[in-house]
């Protein structure tokens, strides 16, 4: 580690991806396409020294014990081999009924160059999985829209967007289980659900698995 | 039973928090001054897990109809048993029917009231502090409001004897961070000011993320992937003002972070106030974690 904290490229071997603080706390790894695999082995192996680990879009955030070095297998369990494959956890299918009557609907429609039928048709033939949560308790991004639907986000962001809204920003699909501040395209609205504190886990929809919208 | 006469500006009751799930969308919160909130305990001979009540700038006017101990920490605010003053740091007992007032914080922004016995509301993913942002956790999941009645524990445990480091007001308070995640992409302009310049704390702050005033950062890089943060991590939106992210704060953001909050210094970051300056000096992970070991010797 050089003076910085931070691992130096070429210490570890070449598939070791680049490591980098967040705060003393949180150790974040890009991860890539290895995301899930890798929360998988590093949530199998745990390591006393980390309190939690968070998938994230590309990257992990290991959450450490303050206080405490780097437990020294890190880097063998990020580099391990996809040998020994980590068992995955059930993943289960979802269909959400959704009411679409979202108040950018139309614009996502003229957006993207289709009827307001045609997107609905299009939002639902499309299976999305589960690629994290983050946001706000419960929120999933959801990957797999299809590549005309991606829009960059709206410029000034709506401070209350409500609870249940379906949204669509940059390549993802949302649903908001409260009410927030949002700057993603609402489409429509769903009676779901997402969020509750007393299930474990309270969110319902949990990384992996795969969600179909239906019209409600 | 606590008995609200009238709310302070923000009561919320806290405890050490929830960790365990960030992963699922939710932050730890829980008291922002965790050392303040421990210390309250301990003087009234509760565990050091057990709920109290942050008080935000202003504190509320409470009757104690049962009576009971308390102890107020952190922020040192105006405080008042009957009229007569209460003392910052100290155990005192009340009689039943005591009225609890406090005022305006003279130093810091947070204050800590601890009961013996503990505030008994129920416990949600493990604690028992308040989501404000989503509604659930702590008394109904919101602020105390006038009328409420707090369940609080009679019984306290032995008090013990405590000498705990002294609040330090800290008017012109320099933060140790480490370089965050993104710190390469933003220009070595931006860099320079980052660390040389003295910010403003925005009234515009609260648990989910404290704003600062100053210079305009530059970021060079493109558009970033949404990554997990932490409480203390230094964010850097379009506009170039920086936003420490704070204990409610989202688990995940999709803004640079320039740099990160040591978590030894999340305490004095949690007593910063509207319109009180605070700069950055930047240390090293073995530097950060000295640090934290030295903070902690007092809390083992």
């Amino acid at each position: 580690m050089d003076e910085l904290g931070q691992i130096k490229a070429g210490s570890v071997s070449r598939e070791t991806p680049t490591w980098r603080w967040v705060t003393d706390r949180g150790l974040r790894i890009a991860s890539g396409d290895a995301t899930l695999a890798m929360y998988r082995r590093l949530c199998d192996a745990n390591l006393s020294e980390i309190n939690e680990v968070v998938p994230a879009d590309g990257s992990l955030l290991l959450v450490m014990k303050p206080g405490v070095a780097l437990p020294a297998v890190l880097s063998d369990i990020l580099n391990e081999e996809q040998g020994r494959q980590a068992a995955a956890p059930g993943t289960k299918q979802h269909e959400i009924a959704v009411t679409f009557d979202g108040e950018d609907l139309r614009f996502v429609a003229a957006q993207t160059g289709l009827s307001v039928p045609d997107l609905i048709r299009r939002l639902c033939a499309t299976v999305f999985s589960v690629k994290f949560l983050g946001f706000q308790p419960g929120f999933a991004y959801l990957e797999g829209l299809p590549e005309a639907l991606h829009l960059a986000r709206r410029n000034t962001p709506r401070t209350r967007v409500p609870a249940g809204s379906v949204a669509l920003g940059g390549p993802y699909c949302g649903i908001y289980p409260a009410e927030g501040p949002g700057g993603w395209h609402l489409v429509g609205r769903t009676e779901a659900k997402l969020f509750n504190p007393a299930a474990r886990p309270p969110a319902r929809l949990q990384p992996g698995d795969t969600v179909r919208l239906v019209p409600a | 039973m606590i008995i609200v006469v009238r709310p302070g500006m923000l009561d919320l009751v806290v405890d050490l928090g929830r960790p365990g799930y960030r992963h699922q969308g939710v932050p730890e919160g829980g008291a922002a001054d965790t050392p303040a909130l421990i210390h309250a305990n301990r003087l009234v001979g509760n565990p050091d897990s057990m709920a109290g009540l942050e008080l935000t700038l202003r504190g509320p006017e409470l009757l104690f109809p049962e009576g009971g101990v308390i102890a107020l920490t952190g922020a040192d605010m105006d405080a008042r048993v009957n009229g007569g003053r209460l003392q910052h740091g100290e155990a005192q007992e009340l009689e039943p029917g005591a009225k609890l007032e406090i005022g305006m914080a003279r130093t810091g922004a947070r204050g800590y009231l601890a009961v013996a016995g503990g505030l008994d509301v129920p416990v949600v993913l493990g604690s028992r502090s308040v989501f404000l942002p989503g509604g659930w956790g702590g008394w109904q999941g919101r602020a105390l409001r006038s009328g409420d009645r707090l369940p609080a524990g009679r019984e306290g445990g032995q008090a013990e004897w405590l000498r705990m480091p002294e609040f330090t007001p800290c008017p012109d308070c320099c933060l140790r961070v480490l370089p965050g995640p993104q710190l390469g992409s933003f220009s070595d302009k931006a860099l320079v000011s980052f660390l040389d310049q003295v910010y403003t704390v925005d009234a515009d702050s609260n648990r989910v993320g404290i704003r600062l005033q100053g210079v305009s950062l530059e970021y060079q890089g493109g558009e970033l992937a949404s990554q997990g943060v932490l409480p203390g991590a230094v964010q850097v939106p379009p506009s170039g003002q920086p936003i420490i992210l704070g204990w409610d704060g989202p688990v995940t953001g999709g803004y640079p972070v320039i740099a990160g909050v040591i978590s030894t210094d999340l305490p004095r970051l949690a007593q910063l106030k509207p319109g009180d300056r605070v700069s950055f000096r930047m240390v090293g992970v073995e530097q950060a974690r000295m640090a934290w070991r030295r903070a902690a010797t007092w809390l083992s």
